[in-house]
């Protein structure tokens, strides 16, 4: 009831007033809360149990009413800080020399500033750019560059091995490997300049791809032929997905190889690349083993 | 029969969900930001203000216009017409309803005017609001959350009832509007703790009443 009418019916009283006031309208009825529980309801298509299992997508999670169930949103946000932790890592100082590399850098000063300037990452720092001069071998078939990119993470754990598989592949083809350098805050552009320095017929570029949910240890390898400042993307061709649960590093450095290879026979790379007879290399085309998706949280 | 509630009875409840931007910017509104409207007329104009305070607190809608009939609802322009004219504006039709609700459940409820001499020849509104709206505190220059006496009655018995209210308890009066009004009703807004505008309300009914009873001493 009203706080001013119950004032008004102890003030009634108060003056005498003895005969019953008419009784108050009803207050409209409450609705119930909502009676309906939702539990969680896994995905009953065989299809998308079948597809789930060949990719680390977010397929076949089932659901709770209109939303996703718990665990599946912790461990989508489990992904993300993964992905986030990724873009945030920077390279150790002195991890190129450690790993038998040389060095380089670009005209990037900080991380943040790699972030935000995509042109800076794409030239080679002076110093560097005389450190490929003086340090490096010209005229090689393959020039490898092993960089961060925008996940240092993917490069530190297996930037090495994917560089020693691709360069063991070349080398096993008939083809000469330049002489191995690691490039810190550095974008794919960067081969274009160190190739075009070393005066190689292709440039290779391995670095940490762009991190995506439940990929922060990903490499990507850009290859272009005949490197020369001012290439586009539509110059060069590419292989994403190099880790553990996608393509493994050493499956790709023999598809890499081969597709390196291609571009010396057919003297050309990019959207015009005859890619028709690379399926031949490392299990073919179409096939993808099951993947398991890396459970992060236990809900 | 003395200080009987007398609801007010609701003339008119219409919704507009997509107003044209030039009747909104007339009535006070701005187009930007409304677009739905929800008019309501009422036969106690003061119940209505309130009613339209209480709405505020309820949805996100604002008081663009609200105003009171000259001479008041006996002397009325037409059945519908009542008192006042009270606007409800919002940016969504959503929010009018859940607005409107609130004012119809307030006027149903809560604000009234109450029969001062058992003859409803003479009737007094002495409402305490115990935490302002954001039309209210705007109106009175109060803050939102504040408690308020909203305090009316016919000449005479609300000058008697104002002088009485002030001096039962620690309140301040913060907008004192003498007779002649719209309809020809005098008001007053105190101000103070809730106790403190719960006597002064209970004091002003009492003089009311006193006077309704006893017009000449």
């Amino acid at each position: 009831m009203s706080r001013t009418r119950q004032l008004m019916a102890a003030l009634r009283e108060a003056l005498g007033a003895a005969d019953p006031l008419p009784p108050a309208p009803a207050l409209p009825p409450v609705p119930p809360p909502p009676a309906r529980v939702y539990s969680p309801r896994p995905e009953r298509s065989a299809f998308a149990a079948e597809a789930a299992r060949h990719t680390t997508a977010l397929l076949g999670i089932g659901h709770v009413g209109t939303r996703y169930a718990t665990d599946v949103v912790l461990q989508f946000q489990a992904e993300l800080a993964v992905a986030h932790a990724a873009v945030g890592a920077e390279l150790p100082d002195g991890w190129a020399e450690a790993q038998g590399f040389v060095g380089l850098t670009t005209r990037v000063t900080s991380h943040r500033e790699f972030l935000l300037r995509p042109d800076l990452g794409r030239r080679l720092s002076d110093a560097s750019l005389d450190a490929v001069r003086s340090r490096c071998t010209r005229g090689a078939d393959v020039q490898l560059i092993v960089a961060d990119g925008l996940s240092a993470v993917a490069c530190a754990q297996t930037g090495k091995q994917l560089h020693d598989a691709v360069a063991a592949a070349c080398r096993a083809r008939g083809l000469s490997v330049g002489t191995p350098v690691a490039a810190r805050f550095a974008r794919v552009w960067l081969e274009d300049e160190i190739g075009q320095e070393t005066g190689a017929r292709v440039a290779m570029i391995l670095l940490g791809e762009r991190p995506g949910l439940g990929t922060g240890d990903g490499l990507s390898a850009y290859v272009v032929y005949e490197p020369r400042i001012g290439k586009t993307d539509g110059d060069r061709n590419m292989i994403s997905n190099i880790h553990a649960r996608g393509t493994p590093p050493d499956e790709a450095g023999a598809r890499l190889a081969a597709l390196a290879a291609a571009m010396i026979e057919q003297r050309i790379s990019g959207v015009t690349l005859d890619l028709g007879r690379l399926g031949e290399v490392a299990g073919g085309r179409g096939y993808r083993a099951p993947q398991v998706r890396q459970r992060l949280v236990n809900a | 029969m003395i200080l009987e509630p007398i609801v007010p009875t609701v003339l008119s409840v219409r919704r507009l969900p997509g107003a044209d931007p030039a009747l909104i910017a007339a009535y006070g509104g701005d187009p930007a930001r409304h677009s739905a409207l929800g008019l309501v007329t009422c036969d106690q104009d003061d119940a209505l203000y309130v009613a339209l305070d209480e709405a505020t607190k309820h949805a996100a809608v604002d008081v663009i216009f609200a105003r009171s009939f000259y001479a008041g609802s006996a002397h009325a322009s037409g059945r519908l017409s009542g008192e006042i004219l009270g606007v409800l504006a919002a940016a969504e039709p959503q929010a009018v309803e859940h607005g409107l609700a609130a004012l119809l459940g307030c006027l149903a409820h809560d604000a009234c005017f109450y029969d001062a001499d058992g003859k409803r020849t003479v009737t007094v509104f002495p409402h305490v609001i115990a935490s302002l709206g954001e039309y209210l505190s705007r109106e009175s220059g109060l803050l939102p959350g504040t408690a308020m006496a909203y305090l009316v009655a016919p000449p005479i018995e609300a000058t008697i009832g104002l002088d009485a209210a002030l001096k039962a308890a620690d309140v301040r009066a913060v907008r004192v509007v003498p007779p002649p009004t719209e309809t020809n009703f005098a008001c007053a807004w105190l101000t103070g703790s809730l106790d403190a505008c719960e006597a002064a309300a209970l004091a002003y009914a009492a003089a009311v009443v006193d006077v309704a009873l006893t017009p000449r001493r």
